[in-house]
């Protein structure tokens, strides 16, 4: 393999064609890659580059271990995930929220400044996805709460009786609306990342940078 | 079975070697060390067992440490890495040490994270008590030798250094809460953040500029003229003839064709004060070698002496190694009586052949089918 070919990890599901598009921009020719072909993995032998598709949340791990050089993955994945690796640029597309979330027939009560009183979760379950972060919330807040590990559909946790309370990403509040479920607290916004293996960046430097400059060159200019 | 199911496990991280697995290993150890002694490296060796205080003395932060307690109560923990511990043997066994040391070491370091192996053999040197350039050059050509001796095509040293950030963090007076973001921003890899924190924080504009463009520093000597002119805070300036002074030396050494500067090896603000350097392969994706100087160290012990050293992940490289051959015995040999078997077996040992001799009572087509499988290709009937 050339010293600087590039794999490159894509997510699969809403982030694929927004950074397809950008990589075709950034001058990278993606032509087939779309994840109705039910392919995962596609040589681009003009761009001395390949691509391939995994699950979001396992882009991060694809990156840290060096098989993929870098990756395309929201911030919210890299701060569950914790793996070790580059974080170069902000693409800004792919925008979610990470909200603590209640049925709104047991929300907490309101203080006086008006924000919800989270000390009434305490010692509560916490349905998620993302127990590092939901962990990390209620920590800093100095509350215990118990987090359950689910793996998707966490709005119906609480409908069942599963977990009081839910951490989860919202783009659009559709979900939550649906299943009566009210925001009571926002933790953290996330985008999504371009982000590099730490010994592929320093040795394929000048190609990724290159490309990374010519993303972020792009995002300005939209 | 008397043992229970998970007595035929192992822990996660933790491998056996068979011979084929610990021949690959024992080879590439043996010429590391070889290339050590060359250069007049001595080997030590610590125990595995340390007390938490030496190897972790911040109690406060995270660690990968696999922790016991003794019959006192103390905690002890194996070992992570060899320099802490040497560091730790050299203040308190050498009252009056004869400097500047030169030590090596090869061992197994365990660390209880997430990566794939949690034990893994390390060989590395310790070059004690000098600060000069010439002795991080000396380190820095020493592993370039290593990795040549243990034939690895491709690899690539990164020089960088870490006393600018620190240097500048004191030279600005940069204070705790930007201080810390900045350090965990490094630590962490994440540009997106730094670019954040540096933008929005009050620092001098070319300082902000020259932070935001250190990750993209490497190449050769240019990157450090072009760091020169930027700036005349001292930090900089020291730094940048440090590195200067030390490539000169490596072209010195033969090996500056190995080494790419590189100002954007971000290591946080771990014990390393000076230059720094790390080894990679295509391939690999955590670095091969990790060193620098560290002048700081022998100081927590209580005794102020520069150093600086290296070690390389000899668990790593091995798997990149194409498979190995073991050593079969050259001679199998039988007979009816095993008194005349041993006794012949026993000279040709004497002679220096490897051999086996065959335990049970066989037929001499047995013995033949034997050697075969085993692969030996004499066969001597006594």
């Amino acid at each position: 393999m050339p010293k600087n070919f590039l794999t490159i990890a894509l997510p699969k599901g809403k982030l694929l064609t927004d950074s397809v598009q950008l990589l075709t921009q950034a001058g990278i020719d993606c032509q087939g890659v779309e994840e109705d072909s039910r392919r995962l993995l596609f040589d681009l032998p003009p761009n001395q580059a390949r691509i391939i598709i995994c699950r979001p949340t396992d882009i991060p791990t694809y990156v840290e271990h060096g098989a993929a050089d870098i990756g395309f993955v929201g911030k919210d994945t890299i701060i569950e995930q914790n793996c070790d690796v580059a974080e170069l640029l902000d693409l800004k597309f792919g925008y979610c929220r990470f909200v603590v979330a209640m049925p709104e027939e047991n929300l907490p009560p309101i203080l006086p400044n008006g924000e919800y009183d989270l000390n009434y979760i305490n010692h509560k379950r916490v349905a998620t996805k993302f127990p590092r972060v939901a962990q990390m919330f209620f920590s800093s807040k100095g509350m215990q709460v118990t987090p359950v590990k689910l793996h998707g559909n966490i709005e119906l946790a609480p409908r069942v009786g599963l977990a009081e309370t839910i951490v989860d990403i919202v783009s659009t509040g559709r979900t939550l609306r649906e299943n009566n479920l009210k925001e009571v607290a926002q933790i953290l916004e996330a985008t999504t990342r371009m982000i590099a293996n730490r010994v592929s960046y320093r040795i394929k430097y000048e190609r990724i940078q290159e490309l990374a400059d010519k993303c972020r060159e792009l995002l300005q200019e939209n | 079975m008397k043992r229970s199911p998970l007595g035929l496990k192992l822990p996660e991280g933790m491998r056996d070697m068979l011979p084929e697995e610990l021949a690959r290993l024992e080879e590439m150890e043996a010429k590391a060390l070889k290339t050590c002694r060359l250069w007049a490296y001595q080997k030590v060796a610590t125990p595995g067992l340390e007390y938490r205080a030496c190897v972790e003395p911040d109690a406060y932060k995270h660690d990968d440490l696999y922790k016991f307690f003794d019959k006192n109560g103390q905690i002890l923990a194996l070992r992570p890495e060899f320099t802490t511990p040497i560091a730790r043997m050299v203040v308190s066994r050498l009252k009056k040490p004869l400097l500047p040391l030169r030590y090596c070491y090869s061992g197994d370091v365990y660390r209880n994270n997430e990566a794939r192996y949690r034990e893994f053999r390390q060989v590395g040197v310790e070059l004690v008590g000098s600060g000069s350039e010439v002795a991080d050059a000396e380190v820095i050509a020493l592993a370039v030798e290593i990795m040549k001796s243990l034939d690895i095509p491709n690899f690539q040293i990164n020089l960088g250094h870490n006393g600018i950030f620190s240097g500048l963090a004191e030279e600005l007076n940069i204070k705790d809460h930007l201080r810390l973001e900045l350090e965990d921003g490094i630590s962490r890899k994440d540009m997106v953040r730094l670019e954040g924190v540096i933008s929005q924080s009050p620092l001098p504009p070319t300082v902000k500029e020259l932070l935001l463009a250190m990750p993209h520093l490497t190449g050769g000597d240019e990157v450090l003229n072009k760091l020169k002119e930027w700036t005349r805070l001292q930090a900089i300036q020291k730094a940048v003839e440090s590195l200067q002074n030390i490539f000169q030396h490596l072209e010195d050494f033969g090996v500056k064709d190995y080494v790419a500067l590189d100002l954007g090896i971000l290591r946080g603000f771990s014990y390393y004060t000076g230059a720094i350097f790390e080894g990679y392969l295509p391939g690999v994706g955590i670095p091969v070698i990790e060193g620098g100087r560290y002048d700081n160290l022998y100081a927590d012990f209580g005794v102020n002496s520069p150093a600086t050293g290296f070690a390389v992940n000899l668990g790593v490289i091995q798997e990149q190694q194409a498979e190995f051959r073991v050593e079969k015995a050259e001679i199998l040999v039988y007979g009816d009586s095993q008194r005349e078997v041993i006794k012949y077996c026993r000279k040709l040992r004497q002679e220096g052949k490897l051999v086996e001799m065959v335990l049970e009572p066989l037929s001499d087509q047995e013995v033949a089918s034997l050697a075969q499988s085993k692969g030996i290709d004499q066969l001597i009937k006594v």
